[in-house]
């Protein structure tokens, strides 16, 4: 069952498309990272499925309802998106009774969610004085107030020292560990690779990639080529393009990212083209790797 | 129901803010000293075209109500301020995605939020009316000035319905504040354009158009309350129950307008 699911969603700000057409799916019981650029629509994404704007096009679900009625999945959900926003006079222990009066959610889920993210000590304090990485951890206890089934995390990771994103990334596995469906928005790719089963590509508003994060990654791999000589390197680099595969050029090495079937294909063709002994290394392509791969237009 | 009352009850920790509660006190203070000068120009012996009116109506049984309604156009102001600046700070700071996840009924959020806001400003109204009555009661029974006729069963009446029209126009104050947060979804453009709308943009079409801006919302809020004291704002030229009526058209307009641009409003803050 998918926690997640939309059909051409598409959303535009006057002339500007923010989501374009976008079909993905999450998969209940799943840490689902969420990847693009700044300006890619994961934000404007995560507020449609919030209900806070309305499509233009297209529809989706979230916990089986459509996204049409938020009212019916949404006291199901907690979402931190962008950067935290709070009452800056008022402490954080003020602030989080706020939204608990709101949601009806008792005044003891409060104290535990303080306790959870680490800000007991603080609570007392007014959150103007708070640093970014203890607004962040306010952000995420605020997230957590209703106990949700579908937790949505906007760069969650902002602010927080190692410690803390070490903590953030223990707390998400323990959430899915209870069932919990968690879509988390980061530019930070090899923190997502640390806890991302399921991962998402947005790229200028439309899906690069919807799928399972080991998929992708076994499916990638990033080639390391030692070129004899020139001719070798302007050979290499010309079947790697000739097949659609980005070319990045070191002072010895070039570097691409391809499916691992890649590798025999170019040994045959630079075969063929008279080169022999081409030294090729085959490593693991980083989820920085893919995504950038993708983006610039390869395909897999 | 019970979605509109938590959301007014979660509106009550945020009255805690100091820039709420300065509000609040710059309301009663401010008003409460523009009554004690008001009566200490009277007992001195003031004179002027602008002080005979109140001079005469001072031992009456509508005296107290002149003396303390004088500061009615700072009333007037923060109120617009406090209601204003209240609901555009939620787009401002950022705080309405949040309380929009946590209540996806938009309207019944704004409901309950508007009606804490609102009685908050109709408590402070009404404590600094206590506050400017006390004093100057105090100052009056204190320099030998006999208030009988303050306080007789007119007297009362009088002060009962002031109060009673000052809610009104009070509300209608927020109505209007509401709708310029919900268009405007920012806290200096919704004060900046509330106040100069009232305090300049009203008062310049009086000159030019009065007969047109006597109807128009912030005179007829004004009206309504001159219409018990004559001393405390201008008389309804279109009679009491025309400007009421034209007052509760107003409040339930804006009421109406503001609910249709909110629960489509992208939250974009």
């Amino acid at each position: 069952m998918n926690a997640i699911e939309t059909h051409g969603l598409t959303k535009h700000f006057g002339r500007q498309t923010a989501v374009d057409d976008l079909s993905i799916s999450i998969p209940a019981g799943s840490i689902a990272g969420f990847i693009g650029p700044n300006g890619a629509g994961k934000t404007t994404t995560l507020r449609l499925l919030l209900g806070l704007v309305r499509p233009n096009a297209g529809s989706a679900t979230v916990l089986g309802c459509p996204f049409t009625g938020p009212d019916r999945y949404l006291p199901r959900v907690g979402a931190l998106i962008e950067a935290p926003a709070f009452y800056p006079s008022l402490s954080g222990r003020t602030n989080l009774e706020v939204l608990a009066l709101l949601g009806g959610h008792r005044g003891s889920r409060v104290t535990e969610m303080l306790e959870t993210v680490d800000l007991s000590d603080r609570a007392g304090d007014r959150v103007g004085t708070y640093s970014l990485g203890m607004k962040q951890r306010l952000g995420v206890a605020m997230a957590l107030l209703p106990d949700p089934e579908l937790l949505v995390l906007d760069e969650p990771a902002n602010g927080l020292d190692p410690l803390g994103i070490i903590a953030i990334r223990e707390l998400l596995r323990r959430l899915r560990d209870q069932g919990k469906t968690i879509l988390l928005s980061s530019h930070l790719l090899g923190e997502l690779e640390h806890v991302a089963d399921w991962l998402v590509m947005l790229h200028k508003g439309k899906a690069l990639f919807c799928g399972s994060a080991r998929v992708l990654l076994a499916q990638r791999v990033q080639l390391v080529v030692e070129p004899a000589d020139t001719a070798q390197r302007e050979l290499v680099t010309r079947v790697a393009k000739q097949a659609g595969y980005a070319v990045t050029q070191e002072a010895q090495t070039l570097r691409i990212t391809c499916p691992t079937a890649f590798v025999d294909t170019l040994k045959r063709l630079t075969r063929e083209a008279g080169s022999v002994d081409l030294t090729i290394r085959v490593q693991e392509a980083s989820l920085e790797q893919l995504f950038l791969a993708l983006v610039k237009g390869e395909t897999s | 129901m019970t979605s509109v009352i938590r959301a007014l009850r979660s509106e009550v920790p945020k009255f805690r803010r100091w820039t709420v509660l300065a509000g609040a006190a710059a309301m009663v203070t401010v008003s409460t000293f523009i009554a004690y000068l008001t009566f200490h120009q009277i007992v001195s012996g003031a004179t002027g075209s602008e002080m005979s009116g109140l001079i005469a109506a001072f031992p009456t049984p509508q005296g107290l109500v002149a003396v303390i309604g004088q500061a009615r156009s700072v009333i007037f102001a923060i109120a617009l301020i406090q209601v204003s600046a209240n609901l555009a700070a939620e787009w401002t700071q950022g705080t309405l995605r949040n309380v929009l996840v946590r209540e996806p009924h938009r309207l019944r959020w704004l409901t309950g939020k508007m009606l804490a806001v609102v009685l908050f400003v109709l408590l402070s109204m009404l404590l600094t009316f206590v506050s400017s009555g006390t004093v100057i009661l105090l100052l009056a029974q204190g320099q030998g000035i006999d208030t009988a006729a303050w306080t007789s069963g007119e007297g009362r009446r009088i002060f009962v319905e002031f109060l009673g029209n000052e809610m009104i126009a009070i509300i209608g104050v927020g109505a209007l504040g509401t709708l310029i947060a919900v268009l405007t979804r920012s806290v200096g453009a919704a004060v900046g354009i509330g106040l100069a709308y009232v305090l300049v943009l009203e008062g310049i079409i009086a000159v030019v158009a009065p007969q047109v801006s006597r109807w128009f919302p912030g005179r007829v809020f004004n009206t309504i309350v001159g219409s018990t004291v004559p001393l405390v704002g201008p008389n309804p030229s279109q009679g009491y129950p025309a400007a009421m009526l034209a007052s509760l058209v107003w409040i339930a307009g804006f009421a109406v307008i503001s609910a249709l641009v909110f629960r489509r409003q992208d939250v974009t803050a």
